[in-house]
């Protein structure tokens, strides 16, 4: 390799097409001279062929990046609703941690806890460590009674008693919060009996947790936004979809070699896909219009 | 007064009275000064409102460079935009909104416009619009046949015919596109769709609506043709572009034209018959999955394999002629065929 060869990183993002256009036209004409860097693009060029393929299906499934960043800021929103007091202080501790000013108050209030700790401290020796001392906790209730109900056969419930008492340094507060998350996407009533016991088919869970998530936001907004007729064909054409999933699931699961019966069943769960998306852009639409 | 003056007099009345009513019946007039054309003299200067119980009329026009991106936001009226070869946009408003040119970006070039966007604005009596939509009984526009047409609304009855690219996005209203020459995009809503002798990529979607279109192909090569509809039924003839993507959920697929060579064909539905018109030197790989209905070919197929035992799935996969292309059918609850012309 020559001195002044070409860094992979280079060779890299001139594949991408993230170099200026100066530096893409120095690249390609040192390429043109340069038998090592020529070679080292041809294997990078080589690299790309092969992955790309295999995240096209990845690529191909993205959502509408505007819809995307309104249910990313939605859920982060309702997150931050739903998030209990300790979590938003730890959030606010966190983000304020950079703040000198706030780091030495802080760090002084520690000091002055620690001091004040031990003068209370030593005038008693305490019964237990503090460490394990029983604590009486119940088990949080789950955020989304309806989908985390027992009686979904579908809903994976929880094998903790509620009230049963637990250390305080055994509880894990933050699987315990988002154990009725879960439950919240794979019991959702919207969907046409996803099979969480016996798992999903090869590429199916993507289908179902998208489903599982547009159903959500569709359901509060179809009433809105469709018109009594439009909203007859819409439960029509649902109906439709989710008789042909139904179906064609019994099928595929009856003989999973039967690639017919995956091929309509991965395009009747596409048609529920647009189906659901054809009600949210109609809302964005509305909105728009406003 | 003597008897000669008098008769001189009526004489001279009747001769002024004969002269007036030769003129009017030639068309002329002297009296009367020229009227005025309605209101469609192109001036960038607001035309006085023609009074009207519905709203005013409103013209205006601009010079635009030739390739010019327009956008507009039509809350209810019909709307038509035809391409013509002058660098100019002309927008008129017949008993609707009053509306204003918003020019978004100058070409470095010239300095004209290339990306104005029309937008509804109070009117003479100060009625503040709800939105930048306009609205109108009829909206005509023209605008040079290089331009890209921009159009979002809700209940709008539109034709576009002759620009280069064409994008509509509305709620209800059928759409018309012809004579397109570098990409379709209709989200027509409730509307129907129909697209004439057009060309480039299309994307043409609706959920309660028809979708027809005749004569149509590919501006660039590797253009795709996409279709979708929800409720409605697809009817596609003489379209030549090599990718070919049809679905329906609860309507019929009809498609009559050839198969291209290397070319690939998808039409789906989920409760709906697909009936294809094939010319008899078709070549191309058929892969069929039905569910209650039939396949029938009256053009001969090689079948490859086969699968018609019980279930709610059958499918057949066969070769007409060298097999050439691809061509994938795909209904749960109909009838495959393909016909002769």
């Amino acid at each position: 390799m020559k001195q002044d060869c070409l860094d992979i990183g280079i060779i890299q993002a001139f594949l991408d097409g993230e170099l200026a256009h100066t530096e893409s036209a120095r690249v390609s004409g040192h390429v043109a001279t340069c038998d090592a860097c020529a070679l080292m693009l041809a294997d990078a060029e080589d690299e790309s062929a092969l992955v790309f393929p295999a995240l096209e299906r990845e690529f191909a499934s993205l959502v509408p990046t505007q819809r995307l960043w309104s249910k990313i800021n939605a859920s982060i929103e309702t997150e931050k609703q739903s998030a209990p007091f300790w979590q938003r202080a730890w959030a606010f501790i966190t983000l304020n941690l950079t703040t000198p000013s706030f780091v030495a108050a802080a760090g002084m209030i520690v000091v002055f806890g620690i001091a004040a700790l031990l003068i209370i401290d030593r005038g008693y020796k305490s019964p237990q460590v503090a460490g394990v001392r029983p604590v009486q906790v119940s088990a949080p209730q789950p955020a989304a009674p309806p989908v985390a109900s027992a009686s979904s056969p579908d809903t994976v419930v929880s094998n903790i008693p509620e009230t049963r008492p637990i250390m305080a340094e055994q509880i894990s507060l933050r699987s315990a919060v988002r154990r009725p998350r879960t439950t919240t996407v794979t019991g959702t009533p919207a969907f046409a009996s996803p099979d969480v016991s016996n798992g999903y088919f090869p590429g199916e869970e993507s289908y179902v947790k998208t489903i599982a998530s547009l159903s959500r936001s569709v359901e509060s907004a179809k009433d809105a936004v469709m018109r009594p007729g439009e909203r007859v064909a819409y439960e029509r054409d649902m109906a439709v979809v989710d008789d042909a999933i139904a179906k064609m699931r019994t099928e595929v699961k009856r003989n999973p070699r039967n690639e017919s019966a995956k091929q309509v069943l991965y395009s009747s769960y596409q048609n529920k896909i647009d189906l659901l998306n054809s009600v949210s852009q109609k809302e964005e639409l509305v909105a728009s219009l406003k | 007064m003597t008897g000669s003056g008098r008769k001189l007099e009526y004489g001279f009345v009747l001769a002024v009275m004969a002269l007036a009513l030769s003129l009017s019946a030639t068309g002329q007039t002297v009296v009367a000064p020229p009227a005025a054309p309605a209101t469609r003299s192109i001036a960038k200067a607001e035309i006085p409102p023609v009074p009207s119980m519905f709203g005013e009329s409103t013209e205006r026009s601009i010079k635009v460079d030739p390739s010019i991106n327009l956008s507009l936001c039509v809350s209810e009226g019909t709307l038509k935009v035809n391409g013509w070869t002058r660098n100019e946009l002309r927008v008129f408003v017949q008993d609707g909104s009053n509306f204003e040119f918003k020019t978004q970006q100058t070409s470095p070039k010239t300095g004209d416009p290339v990306w104005v966007m029309v937008t509804a604005v109070s009117d003479r009596n100060k009625v503040v619009p709800r939105s930048e939509c306009i609205r109108g009984g009829d909206i005509e526009i023209d605008i040079p046949v290089n331009a890209a047409v921009n159009v979002k609304g809700q209940d709008v009855t539109s034709t576009i015919d002759g620009v280069r690219k064409a994008s509509v996005k509305i709620i209800g209203g059928n759409t018309f596109i012809r004579n397109v020459t570098d990409g379709v995009t209709v989200s027509g809503g409730q509307g129907g769709i129909a697209v004439e002798s057009s060309s480039g990529a299309m994307s043409l979607d609706s959920t309660t609506g028809n979708i027809v279109v005749f004569e149509a192909g590919p501006s660039d090569i590797g253009d795709i043709f996409r279709a979708k509809t929800n409720g409605g039924a697809i009817s596609l003839e003489k379209i030549t572009h090599r990718q070919i993507e049809v679905n329906s959920i609860s309507g019929s697929v009809s498609y009559s034209g050839s198969l291209l060579n290397g070319g690939s064909y998808s039409f789906g539905t989920s409760n709906g018959s697909i009936r294809l018109t094939l010319p008899t030197d078709t070549s191309s790989t058929v892969s069929a999955s039905y569910g209650f209905g039939a396949f029938r070919s009256e053009i001969p197929i090689t079948t490859i394999t086969e699968n018609i035992s019980e279930g709610p799935v059958k499918s057949t996969v066969g070769r007409i002629g060298g097999g050439d292309s691809t061509l994938r059918l795909t209904t749960n609850n109909g009838s495959i065929s393909i016909r002769k012309p």
